[in-house]
C-alpha cells in the first residue's frame, strides 16, 4: 500500500463505527459528519465521509479508537460486503503449538548429603528442572530461598527476592504461565498473602509449587513449628472453587522426593501443588540421597511462551458468562476428582492387625512411629497411618487400615485441623461407624512428643480395661 | 494491522459483524492506546515473540484483540506477572498494560518494585483519572475537586491528592525511559504513538525498563461527550500531569541471560554432591549409649558453635551408614540469645528428632547446663565447658556422669576461641566413645574441604578435647 502513488483515503464500515466523533474533530477539512440515522446493527450513529473533499491527510484514521474503524483501504472494495473474512482475506493459520518434551539427565550415584529439610526441598526443585524461584524471606522457610539464591546463578537460573509474597506469587503466575517450572518458599503468614494469586493460578491453570513451612499462628504468632495451615491448604486456597494437591513430608529425604513429585503433579494437572512442612522439618538436618536422574523441562503446548508457536495461547481465569464459568468449574471439578482418584498417597506402619491407630503427618508422624514401636514392644497392637497427601485425603487406604481398629488417635500440632480432614473424608466415604477418636494436640510451636503419645495410648487402654 | 486479530473471536460478540469492534465505550482512550501499541509491535517486527499482560479494569480483555501471547493478571499484579515472565523467558518482549486503579493503587508496590528492578519490560499506563470498569470511582489520579462515585462532593484533601506516576517512576533509578503523553489531538496522538514504540524498543534492545503514561479519555465516567472529554483532558488534566519525557537515559544494551544449565556434573558440583565413597571407621552401632537411637543435646549461646558441632555429629553418623538428624533451635530470630541443637543418631531410622531427654548433653554455658542438665536420662553423660561454668547446678540425676572440660581455655590456647566446639567434640568422643576418633575427624575434614588450611587447627582442637577427658580419667 505504501507504494501507491496516491495516498489512501479513509474507509469505513458503518457497522464498526461507534459514532464517538473523534474523527470529526480531527478532520481539518470538515469532511466527516454524523449520519442521519441510528445504525440498526450497532445502536450507534455512525459517521459519513465526504471523500470528494478529503485530501487523504490520514488524521481521522489516527484519531479513531476502533482498530477496524477507519482504515486505509482501496476505495473499490464493495461497501456492502458483510462477511469480514472476505473483506480482510482469510486468516493465515498459525502453527499448532508443539510440545517440547522433558528430557531425563542421568546422574551418577553419589554419597548421601547431610542437609536441612529446606535445602532438600530446594534440591528437589532443582532436580525437577526448576530454575526460576521467587521468594520473600520468612522464618522458618528462609534457608530454601537462601540456597536458591546461592545456587541458581551457578546454574544460570533466576532467584528473585520479590517485594512481597503478593508479588512472589504473581511472578510465579508469569513464569508458570510461560510454561516454566517455578516455585516459592514461604511460611504461614506469607502463604496467606499468596492465596489471591493461588486462586488465579488455579483458575488460569498455571503450574507452580508452594513450599509452606508452617509456623505458629494466628497472626504473627511465633516461628516455632505448627501444622495449622492444613485447613488453609485443603479448604481455603483463595476465593472460588479451588483445590490443590497438598503433600506433607516427614523427613528431609521426603522433602526432596515430594518436591520432585510436586513438580510432576503440578504440570500433570496444570494446577498448583502445595507442600506443607512443620517448622521442624524445614530446619531439620538429615540424610538425603539424590535420585538417579535430573529433569530438563520442555515446553508444554498451552504455555504463553512468547514465541510464534504459542502465540495464540491465553492464560486467564475470566469467564464472564455464567454458563462458561459453570462449565469451567465443572471441568476443574473433574480435574479435582481425577486427583482424588489417582493421587492419594499414604504410609501404613504396623496397621495390618492394629487395634489402636495413630494418625499423624510431618514430624509428629515420626514421633508417633516411635510410639508405635514402643507400644508393640509392650504387646499393644498399635499402628500408624500417615497421610502423605492431606488433600486429596487417602481415605481408601485409611479405611483398609481400620479393619480391626477400636480407637483412633490423631496426633497433630494444630487444634484438630487434620482430625477434621479425617472426619470429613470418612464421612464422605460413607463410613458412619467411626472408631472412638481422641487426640494428642499441641499448638503455639510445640510438637507432640513420642512419650506423650505413648502415655496417651496407655491412658486410653487403662480406662478401657476398667 | 496484523497484530490485531483479523476478527475478535474471543469477544462475546465476535461471531457477528461486530466481531471487528472493541468492547470499549465510544471514544475511549484504550482503543487508541491499543492501536498505537499494535502498530509499535508490528513496526518493530516482534509479533512472534511478544507477550501482553492485561490487567483488571476496562482493558482486562486486551487479549481479545492482540494477536500475541496473552496473559491476564490479577488486579494490580500485572507488573509482577510481566516480571516473572521476563525473568523466565528473557527472549520474550513483555508488555504490561494497566489502568490507574490497577497500577497506581492496588498494585503500587508491584509497580514501583518492578520499575526499580529495571529489567526490560514495557509498561503502558492508562491514566483516565477514574476507575472505569467498576463504575467511575475515585482513582489515585483523580483530580482535586473531581466528583466520582466515591468522591461525590469532589475529591478533597481528605481523599489525598493526585498521584503523578510518571514522575514517581522517573524518580527511581531502575527505569531508562519514562514519558507522559496524551491522546486529545493529532499532534499528541503522534507523540503518543512514538513514545509507545520507543518504550517497546527499549525492551527489544535490552536497554531496560520503560514506562509510558497515557492521559486517556473515559467519556463514560467523566460523563461528557468524547469531544468534551478531549477538552477536559487537555485543560484540566495536563496542568496537573504535565506532558513530555520525564527520563531518557542513553543506556547500553545489558539484558543478556543464558539458558539454564542442566549438565549433570555441573549440577552435582554446585550442590556439593560427591561420588567418592566415604570410608567407614566404625564396626558397630554404639549400643552402649542406646541400643537403637542416641539422643544428644548441644546448648550454648549463639556463636558457641553448638550448631556446627551438632551438624558434624550427624554427618559423622551418616558417613558410618546410620541415620541421623539435627534440629537447631535459636533464640528469637537472629538477635542472639541461647541456641541449642537436638541431635539423634539411630541405627536404622530416627523416629523422634527432638531431644527432650537426651542421653548426652554438651553444655557451653551455665544457663544451658542449669536448664538441660536435669533432663538428661539416668546413665547419660553431660560434658560442659569448665572454663565458663564454675559450679555444677543441682537437680542432675545422680546416675548421670558429669564431665567438665575447659573448652574455651583450650581453644584460646590454640589461638582461636571459635574452635571450642571442636574441643567439645573431642571431649564427646573420649567421654562416650560414640564413634572412633577417625569418624569425627573425617567429618571435620569433609566440612572444611574448601578451607583446607583450617584442618590442622581443628584436628588439634579435637585432639586436645580427647586428651582433656583422658587425663581426667587418670
Ligand atoms: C482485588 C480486587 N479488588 C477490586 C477489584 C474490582 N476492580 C475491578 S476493575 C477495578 C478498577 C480498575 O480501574 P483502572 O485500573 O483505573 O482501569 P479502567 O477500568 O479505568 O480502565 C476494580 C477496583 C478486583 N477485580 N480485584
Ligand atoms: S483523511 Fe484527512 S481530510 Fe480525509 S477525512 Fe480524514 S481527516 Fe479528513
Ligand atoms: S472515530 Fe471511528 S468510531 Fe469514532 S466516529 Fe469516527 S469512525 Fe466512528
Ligand atoms: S468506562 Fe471509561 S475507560 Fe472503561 S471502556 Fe468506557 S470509556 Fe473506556
Amino acid at each position: 500500500m505504501a507504494q501507491l502513488k496516491e495516498r489512501p483515503k479513509p474507509f469505513l464500515l458503518p457497522d464498526y463505527c461507534k459514532g464517538c466523533g473523534r474523527c470529526i474533530s480531527a478532520c481539518a477539512k470538515h469532511c466527516i459528519t454524523f449520519d442521519k440515522e441510528i445504525d440498526a446493527a450497532t445502536g450507534y450513529v455512525p459517521v459519513v465521509i465526504d471523500l470528494d473533499a478529503c485530501n487523504a491527510c490520514g488524521l481521522c484514521m489516527d484519531a479513531c479508537p476502533e482498530p477496524y474503524g477507519l482504515r486505509e483501504t482501496p476505495q473499490d472494495v464493495d461497501f456492502e460486503l458483510q462477511d469480514p473474512a472476505k473483506l480482510f482475506g482469510s486468516k493465515t493459520p498459525r502453527p499448532e503449538p508443539k510440545v517440547v518434551p522433558n528430557t531425563l539427565i542421568p546422574l551418577p550415584k553419589t554419597e548421601p548429603l547431610v542437609i536441612k529439610g529446606n535445602y532438600a526441598s530446594a534440591l528437589g526443585a532443582l532436580l525437577a528442572g526448576c530454575r526460576h524461584v521467587f521468594g520473600y524471606p520468612i522464618t522458618p522457610s528462609t534457608e530454601g530461598a537462601e540456597l536458591m539464591a546461592k545456587l541458581l546463578p551457578k546454574l544460570d537460573g533466576t532467584f528473585l527476592q520479590a517485594v512481597s509474597e503478593v508479588a512472589a506469587v504473581n511472578h510465579m503466575y508469569g513464569s508458570g504461565g510461560a510454561g516454566y517450572p517455578c516455585m516459592t518458599f514461604t511460611s504461614s503468614p506469607g502463604f496467606s498473602l499468596m492465596l489471591e494469586g493461588v486462586s488465579y493460578m488455579i483458575g488460569a491453570e498455571v503450574p507452580g509449587v508452594f513450599v509452606n513451612i508452617m509456623r505458629g499462628g494466628p497472626g504473627l504468632g511465633n516461628i516455632a513449628p505448627e501444622q495449622s495451615d492444613v485447613k488453609l491448604a485443603c479448604r481455603g486456597l483463595g476465593h472460588g472453587n479451588t483445590h490443590a494437591i497438598t503433600l506433607m513430608p516427614s523427613t528431609p529425604q521426603e522433602m526432596l522426593d515430594l518436591t520432585m513429585l510436586a513438580f510432576e503433579l503440578t504440570f500433570k494437572y496444570r494446577n498448583p501443588v502445595v507442600i506443607l512442612g512443620d517448622g521442624y522439618l524445614g530446619q531439620m538436618t538429615g540424610k538425603v540421597n539424590l535420585p538417579a536422574a535430573m529433569i530438563k523441562p520442555g515446553i508444554p503446548t498451552w504455555a504463553v511462551n512468547g514465541d510464534a508457536d504459542h502465540r495464540g495461547n491465553l492464560i486467564s481465569s475470566i469467564y464472564l458468562s455464567e454458563h462458561d464459568l459453570e462449565m469451567h468449574n465443572i471441568y476443574l471439578n473433574d480435574k479435582y476428582r481425577q486427583m482424588e482418584e489417582n493421587e492419594t498417597r499414604s504410609e501404613s506402619f504396623m496397621t495390618a492387625d492394629a487395634e489402636i491407630l495413630i494418625v499423624a503427618t510431618n514430624t509428629p508422624a515420626r514421633a508417633s512411629k516411635g510410639a508405635v514401636q514402643d507400644l508393640r514392644r509392650q504387646g499393644i497392637k498399635a499402628g500408624l497411618f500417615r497421610p502423605i497427601t492431606v488433600w486429596p485425603f487417602p481415605v481408601n487406604q485409611l479405611m483398609k487400615d481400620l479393619a480391626h481398629v477400636k480407637h483412633m488417635v490423631v496426633v497433630e500440632a494444630s487444634n484438630g485441623q487434620l482430625e477434621d480432614e479425617i472426619r470429613l473424608a470418612l464421612s464422605k466415604a460413607g463410613v458412619t461407624q467411626l472408631p472412638v477418636m481422641s487426640h494428642v494436640r499441641h499448638f503455639g510451636g510445640m510438637l507432640p512428643q513420642q512419650t506423650e503419645v505413648l502415655a496417651h495410648v496407655k491412658a486410653i487402654l487403662a480406662k478401657e480395661v476398667r | 494491522m496484523s497484530v490485531f486479530y483479523d476478527k475478535f473471536e474471543r469477544h462475546s460478540q465476535g461471531a457477528g459483524l461486530k466481531g471487528n469492534s472493541t468492547h470499549y465505550c465510544p471514544g475511549c482512550g484504550h482503543g487508541l492506546a491499543h492501536k498505537y501499541l499494535a502498530e509499535a509491535i508490528e513496526e518493530l517486527g516482534i509479533q512472534e515473540n511478544t507477550v501482553l499482560v492485561s490487567p483488571v479494569g476496562c482493558s482486562v480483555f486486551a487479549y481479545y484483540y492482540f494477536d500475541v501471547g496473552n496473559t491476564q493478571a490479577a488486579h494490580g499484579r500485572a507488573a509482577a506477572v510481566a516480571l516473572g515472565h521476563k525473568l523466565s523467558n528473557p527472549e520474550a518482549n513483555v508488555i504490561s498494560y494497566q489502568g490507574d486503579g490497577d497500577l497506581a493503587s492496588i498494585g503500587l508496590a508491584e509497580t514501583v518494585s518492578a520499575a526499580q528492578l529495571g529489567a526490560p519490560i514495557t509498561v503502558i499506563f492508562i491514566n483516565n483519572a477514574i476507575y472505569g470498569m467498576t463504575g467511575g470511582q475515585m482513582a489515585p489520579t483523580s483530580l482535586m475537586g473531581q466528583s466520582t462515585a466515591t468522591s461525590p462532593d469532589g475529591r478533597s484533601m481528605y481523599n489525598g491528592q493526585p498521584m503523578r506516576m510518571a514522575e514517581v517512576i522517573a524518580g527511581l533509578d531502575g527505569p531508562v525511559y519514562v514519558e507522559r503523553v496524551a491522546l486529545f489531538d493529532a499532534k499528541n496522538r503522534r507523540l503518543a504513538k512514538k513514545a509507545i514504540k520507543k518504550a517497546v524498543q527499549c525492551q527489544v534492545e535490552g536497554r531496560g525498563y520503560a514506562f509510558v503514561e497515557v492521559l486517556a479519555e473515559c467519556p463514560t465516567h467523566l460523563k461528557m461527550s468524547p469531544e468534551d472529554t478531549e477538552k477536559w483532558v487537555k485543560e484540566c488534566m495536563v496542568p496537573i500531569y504535565p506532558l513530555g519525557v520525564k527520563k531518557d537515559l542513553a543506556t547500553e544494551s545489558w539484558w543478556k541471560r543464558p539458558a539454564p544449565n542442566f549438565e549433570a556434573d555441573h549440577f552435582l558440583h554446585a550442590v556439593g554432591a560427591s561420588s567418592d565413597t566415604t570410608v567407614r571407621h566404625c564396626d558397630a552401632f554404639p549400643v552402649h549409649l542406646n541400643p537403637a537411637d542416641i539422643s544428644l543435646k548441644l546448648a550454648g549461646s549463639g556463636g558457641d558453635g553448638a550448631q556446627t558441632a551438632a551438624m558434624l555429629i550427624a554427618r559423622a553418623a551418616i558417613n558410618e551408614g546410620y541415620d541421623a538428624t539435627h534440629i537447631p533451635s535459636y533464640g528469637p530470630e537472629s538477635r542472639g540469645g541461647t541456641s541449642y541443637a537436638d541431635v539423634h543418631v539411630a541405627k536404622d531410622e530416627v523416629l523422634n528428632p527432638a531431644s527432650p531427654h537426651p542421653d548426652v548433653l554438651i553444655a557451653f554455658n551455665a544457663p544451658s547446663l542449669a536448664k538441660f542438665g536435669p533432663t538428661v536420662v539416668k546413665g547419660g553423660t553431660i560434658i560442659y565447658d569448665s572454663s565458663i561454668v564454675k559450679d555444677v547446678p543441682p537437680g542432675i540425676d545422680p546416675g548421670v556422669r558429669v564431665v567438665g572440660v575447659p573448652f574455651t581455655e583450650i581453644a584460646v590456647d590454640l589461638g582461636k576461641a571459635v574452635v571450642k566446639n571442636i574441643v567439645a567434640l573431642g571431649a564427646l568422643q573420649a567421654a562416650t566413645g560414640i564413634f572412633p576418633k577417625a569418624t569425627l575427624t573425617a567429618a571435620i575434614g569433609q566440612m572444611l574441604k574448601d578451607k583446607c588450611a583450617l584442618i590442622p587447627l581443628n584436628e588439634e582442637a579435637f585432639a586436645w578435647g580427647v586428651k582433656a577427658v583422658e587425663e581426667l580419667g587418670k
